[in-house]
């Protein structure tokens, strides 16, 4: 769309795809447009978050017109992906959802030396595959249908750079941006629309699970950051669908990391960006200098850590 | 760094996944030319005994170590035995470097990939690399050894273009996980890097354009490739100037340079330079492949036609018809 006949994305009336949408960054999403005046689906695993999640949804009802609908599966299969839209479009009649909004994926840090096969399977299932596989089901029937839409996947600040913990979550993170960046080129042949999110760290039952595992030198690393409400972060998201912008970050720090790892992505406002490669060439290797040496501190403890657990004698 | 020696082959246990074709094979002669010992590992048994023959002819030494390994690296059990196979070869000891070079590409349009096509692309681009790098890891710690991982991602790591869908992501993640090695493996006396090259002429590339869309080869049309021996050169001399990311061409030192997020530069000044050069030409690179893609719309539309693609009725996976909507 060229830029000076701009229409601000508006979500009111429009049928919105909420796939993790049963808590988390997903839940604030889906009430917001609700809140909005979007039709709104949801797809989780459990019925019972699903089920408390639509009591939150109808809350932030606007008007009678407004069809909010639920549907329970496991979206990191492909069969999985297609039944859910089926569910979800059936009483749109079959209609494609005019957006889509990929969440998923509890993040499970750990050291790579103690991480399994499933333990580095599962991230990409969590973190990869259960967004692919729905915006291919979604993308192939919007094609079918000759439909236009917005495609928007959620990744995180460990899209755009790494550090040590996530060997089972950044690959995952990394593969979406991949997706979303090919998608977006690609896409262009069938007017669909494609955004990438990246959220920094956010108060939610996620955050509570990925604490359970995160090596202690990994939270040291991340003791500076603040995390946001899901509220906020949803907000963030849909200004930057508004806005138009392909990648799209909540807070200061991914802004920083977006600029720095821009390469050919669109870019937001070119005096804006300009200024925010700057800051981020003399920011970025200063953090890093400084992370590097804390992992370095760390050695003595991890060796005692290994010795403890019997990986090295 | 001004002090450290260069990392020198000589003597040391190479082992060089895909190395049976292509850019593994080149390095795999390489580095036994510059008398490493050197385990290649690869699928197919026949390609690896060719492989073998012309290695042996660039022997140095009467006690270098030239073996090869069958087995699918896609599967971390194989990949797991394919290592402790080789470790054992070199009484027990693990590899001083690890090069990952296994990987195929098959592009094609995203509506026409199969669940099956998109897993497969997975596969071949990460977890052929990600399995082996778990195993070498794991085994590197435990033994307190010293060594190196190197990865082979591709300039389709830094940005991806249409016909990409079932390799980009892949070859993203690999940067993703190199990244957080780089930072974690600082624990151990292991050292990471990761090599971003464009198109290398090989057996694989030949593959890769039988599926490859018309329009992906019109963008690409004026990009310079390279042959497998110069890809290993550059490479080989990345891994001893102690480089985390290397890349073999002018584009491909742009793109590192404009996405480099944390990343470690390699040589300031002339980064900065790269990175300059990429902020004024990148975006202008991209609005003419979007041109270019937003041309291809009829004919696209017409090929998909073609291929029945509408005539399907929306199926959904329950069996049913559902009724024919309006567009």
């Amino acid at each position: 769309m060229p830029f000076w006949s701009k229409e601000s994305w508006n979500a009111s009336g429009k049928h919105c795809y909420v796939t993790g949408g049963s808590s988390g960054l997903g839940l604030a999403l889906a009430t917001t447009l609700a809140a909005r005046g979007a039709h709104v689906s949801i797809v989780a695993r459990g019925q019972q978050r699903l089920d408390d999640a639509m009591k939150q949804i109808e809350a932030k009802r606007q008007s009678p017109d407004q069809i909010f609908r639920s549907f329970s599966a496991d979206l990191r299969g492909a069969a999985g992906a297609n039944a859910a839209l089926d569910a979800i479009t059936e009483v749109h009649d079959g209609r494609t959802p005019d957006a889509i909004f990929l969440c998923a994926g509890v993040a499970t840090p750990r050291f790579f030396v103690e991480s399994t096969e499933q333990d580095l399977a599962s991230g990409m299932d969590l973190g990869y595959w259960t967004e692919a596989w729905t915006a291919w089901a979604v993308t192939k029937r919007m094609v079918e249908q000759g439909r236009k839409g917005k495609i928007v996947f959620v990744a995180s600040t460990l899209g755009y750079m790494s550090f040590v913990g996530w060997s089972s979550y950044s690959p995952a993170r990394h593969a979406v941006r991949g997706l979303a960046d090919t998608l977006r080129s690609e896409l262009l042949l069938y007017d669909i629309d494609v955004h990438l999110f990246c959220p920094n760290t956010m108060h939610t039952p996620g955050y509570v699970e990925e604490n359970r595992t995160k090596p202690q030198i990994t939270s040291l690393i991340e003791e500076g950051d603040s995390p946001v409400s899901p509220e906020q972060a949803a907000t963030a998201l849909l200004k930057g669908v508004a806005d138009g912008h392909t990648h799209i970050s909540g807070d200061m720090v991914t802004e920083l990391f977006r600029a720095a790892t821009r390469g050919s992505a669109p870019y937001h406002n070119f005096v804006y960006d300009c200024i925010l490669d700057t800051a981020a060439f003399i920011a970025t290797p200063i953090w890093r200098s400084m992370t590097d040496s804390r992992v370095r501190a760390h050695k003595p403890e991890h060796a005692r850590y290994l010795r403890e657990r019997g990986l090295q004698k | 760094m001004l002090t450290s020696k260069k990392w020198d082959p000589r003597g040391k246990h190479c082992y060089v996944t895909g190395g049976s074709a292509g850019l593994g094979l080149a390095l795999a002669i390489l580095l036994t030319r510059k008398g490493a010992d050197v385990s290649i590992v690869a699928r197919h048994k026949g390609r690896l005994g060719k492989a073998l023959e012309l290695m042996e002819a660039e022997r140095q030494t009467p006690n270098q170590v030239l073996r090869s390994f069958s087995c699918s690296l896609n599967d971390a059990t194989e990949a797991w035995d394919a290592l402790e196979a080789a470790c054992k070869a070199h009484g027990g000891r693990c590899p001083d470097a690890i090069f990952l070079c296994a990987g195929t590409s098959t592009p094609g349009f995203f509506v026409e990939e199969s669940e099956e096509s998109l897993r497969r692309g997975m596969d071949n681009t990460y977890w052929a690399g990600a399995w082996t790098a778990l195993a070498a890891a794991k085994r590197m710690v435990r033994h307190k050894a010293k060594g190196k991982i190197v990865f082979v991602s591709s300039v389709l790591a830094y940005m991806s273009i249409i016909g990409y869908a079932s390799y980009s992501p892949g070859k993203f993640a690999l940067r993703g996980l190199a990244e957080t090695l780089r930072s974690e493996l600082l624990l151990y006396p292991i050292d990471v890097h990761i090599f971003f090259p464009g198109t290398i002429y090989s057996p694989g590339y030949e593959n890769e354009n039988k599926t490859k869309p018309k329009v992906t080869l019109k963008i690409e049309e004026t990009d310079d490739g390279l042959h497998p021996e110069q890809a290993a050169a550059v490479l080989l001399k990345g891994v001893q100037k102690d480089y985390f990311h290397i890349s073999p061409d002018f584009i491909g030192n742009v793109f590192r340079t404009t996405t480099k997020g944390a990343t470690p530069l390699n040589n300031v000044l002339i980064d900065w330079v790269y990175a300059l050069i990429g902020w004024i030409a990148l975006p202008v690179w991209r609005w003419t492949v979007d041109k270019a893609v937003k041309e291809h719309r009829k004919e696209h539309a017409a090929y998909l036609e073609e291929r029945g693609f509408f005539q399907e009725d929306v199926v959904g996976t329950n069996g049913h018809v559902e009724a024919s909507p309006g567009a």
